[in-house]
């Protein structure tokens, strides 16, 4: 059994992500455990002088660490992620480093015919800044469009051919999670190169 | 002109707004810059709608009365900061002051890069159906070390930067006249009517009673005026020349030239050349004719147009260059205005020149070399601005 964070990309209380990762964490329960974590109650990333993770995000960074790996299912705004999803990030790079070489999947659900497929792309950008160094599993699009339309009143996708989409790329993300910590363990100096960054000393 | 300037980041410190400072400081006679902080806008929640605060309504404010927008972003990840981002989901929930504005991007950061990704992740954003903004496209301004890059008084110190950015700053002036004129009903409007590219009227020098558009109209009008030729002697200022003089001199300037009057009739070009092997193809059958003759229709509106500037005073020289010719010419058509010494315009001079000799012979004989296209940002380049825009010069 792996033990997985699953972060919901957005503040909203109304989120086809949040029921998608809802959907994920019941679907794969005999796989692994999921934790679902909001990010609404997150301070505004301020690049405080101090560099100190506020409590919530050091909790949050406490949770991703002790994990295997990270489902972030975000929607788009602005052909871009939301921004208090950017700024959970921007706490992670500039305090604690908690995403270095942790192994992330990506899913994102909208409620265009679009499926948040841009969101992805700069998500996929930002997740792979040398601050942050997320291990994302490559080639692996999960797209959710008309989001509204996509579940039943029990919260289960219904359509099947994404569902079979989702289960196949959930198990290469298992075994992306294993390849990816041969992988790290062979190359501790790329995490100390890391942990060192610095926006201002780069 | 009110331009805003964001900055895009809400660090209590920020060379960003040092860089939007120092623009509004700098160029003061171009452009009337405002710099806005976004450290008091809160973060983007659709569940918890503040458009109606404060914060928000006065950036709204600021943005709808300006006519033009300058971001100034740092890089966060490869991104831009969420705080800059929450606030453009404000600004493209229930309001949308960006929509149709022109908005020219620049950035700074401490590393080489200058906010390189940043930029182009805040063109995508501005570019959603939501925002809508206008974008200035080329143009990119990146300042890498910025540390390093302003003296005690805040201001650049590498003297071309600043030339770069003045570039800049002017191109995104035009860029909002030109925006204005696409955003407005007149964008849709035919412009042909503002001049009589028939030459239907008279002035002082027209010769009448010939039929402007014979093909023998220079044969006829000389007939009827007594004109000289040849080896008669015409006094000038200052000077006396023979016509036969005057035409070699003329068929050896370094330029097709071209003459057209007041009244839209064209009376002259320095025939040396055939039509295939002109820049610019002229016959000698044309000459005579009324502008409207020798124009497709469909450029009226552009013609009149440059007339109007000439004509109006608001310019002295139009120029466009017609990049038709390949990669070894750079051919350049000046639209120069003809007056009196009294400043009126008796009509126009347009003077059709290759200027890609001059620019090898000036390289050569100062040694120089062009810089601009051939900057690479991702080597890091020596030089802070990558101007990957200008991709008219290669060095």
């Amino acid at each position: 059994m792996k033990n997985f964070i699953g972060i919901i990309g957005t503040n909203s209380d109304n989120s086809t992500n949040r029921l998608l990762l809802q959907f994920i964490q019941k679907h794969f329960a005999d796989k692994a455990n999921i934790e679902i974590c909001e990010i609404k109650n997150l301070p505004a990333f301020n690049k405080p002088e101090d560099k100190k993770a506020p409590y919530e995000v050091q909790k949050l960074a406490d949770k991703i660490r002790k994990a295997d790996g990270v489902i972030i299912s975000s929607p788009e705004y602005n052909h871009s992620v939301p921004a208090i999803l950017k700024s959970t990030l921007e706490w992670l790079s500039y305090t604690n480093q908690a995403l270095i070489d942790k192994p992330v999947m990506l899913t994102g659900a909208s409620y265009g015919r679009l499926g948040s497929s841009r969101a992805q792309t700069h998500l996929r950008q930002i997740l792979d800044a040398p601050e942050l160094k997320a291990r994302i599993m490559p080639s692996s699009e999960f797209l959710i469009g008309y989001s509204l339309q996509a579940f039943d009143d029990n919260g289960n996708l219904t359509d099947q051919y994404k569902i079979e989409e989702l289960e196949q790329i959930f198990n290469d993300f298992i075994k992306f999670v294993d390849i990816t910590n041969q992988l790290v363990n062979t190359n501790d100096s790329h995490k100390k190169k890391a942990t060192n960054f610095s926006w201002e000393e780069n | 002109m009110k331009i805003v300037g964001i900055v895009g980041s809400n660090a209590d410190f920020s060379y960003n707004r040092i860089l939007l400072n120092f623009i509004a400081k700098n160029f003061k006679k171009l452009i009337d810059v405002e710099v806005l902080d976004i450290k008091d806008v809160p973060m983007f929640n659709q569940s918890d709608d503040q458009t109606n605060s404060e914060a928000i309504q006065y950036l709204n404010k600021k943005i709808v009365e300006a006519d033009g927008v300058i971001i100034a972003t740092p890089e966060y990840n490869h991104s831009i900061p969420s705080a800059l981002q929450s606030v453009l989901e404000w600004l493209s929930f229930k309001i949308h002051p960006l929509d149709g504005k022109p908005v020219m991007i620049v950035g700074a950061s401490y590393d080489v890069q200058g906010s390189s990704r940043s930029q182009l992740h805040l063109r995508q954003i501005l570019d959603a159906p939501g925002v809508n903004a206008v974008v200035m496209p080329g143009n990119e301004f990146l300042l890498g070390e910025v540390h390093k890059a302003f003296d005690e008084n805040e201001n650049l110190k590498d003297t071309q930067t600043t030339q770069f950015l003045e570039g800049c700053i002017k191109k995104f002036i035009r860029f909002i006249n030109v925006v204005n004129i696409v955003e407005s009903p007149e964008g849709m409007k035919d412009v042909s009517s503002t001049e009589d590219l028939n030459a239907t009227g008279t002035i002082d020098t027209t010769i009448e009673g010939i039929d402007m558009k014979a093909d023998d109209w220079v044969e006829q009008a000389a007939k009827a005026t007594g004109a000289v030729e040849g080896d008669a002697y015409v006094k000038l200022n200052r000077g006396v020349l023979t016509v036969n003089q005057i035409n070699h001199f003329l068929n050896s300037m370094p330029a097709e030239l071209t003459y057209a009057d007041s009244n839209n009739q064209f009376l002259y070009y320095n025939y040396k050349l055939e039509e295939d092997e002109m820049l610019a193809s002229r016959n000698p059958a044309q000459v005579g004719s009324p502008l409207a003759d020798c124009h497709p229709e469909r450029a009226f509106s552009s013609v009149a147009w440059v007339i109007q500037q000439l004509r109006n005073g608001k310019e002295d020289v139009v120029r466009t260059k017609v990049p038709t010719h390949g990669p070894d010419k750079f051919v350049v058509h000046n639209y120069q205005a003809i007056r009196d010494a009294d400043g009126n315009y008796l009509g126009i001079n347009e003077y059709v020149q290759d200027i890609q000799p001059i620019i090898d012979w000036y390289l050569e004989q100062t040694g120089q070399l062009l810089t601009g296209g051939g900057v690479d940002a991702a080597s890091g380049a020596t030089t802070k601005v990558d101007t990957v825009s200008s991709a008219t010069v290669k060095g």
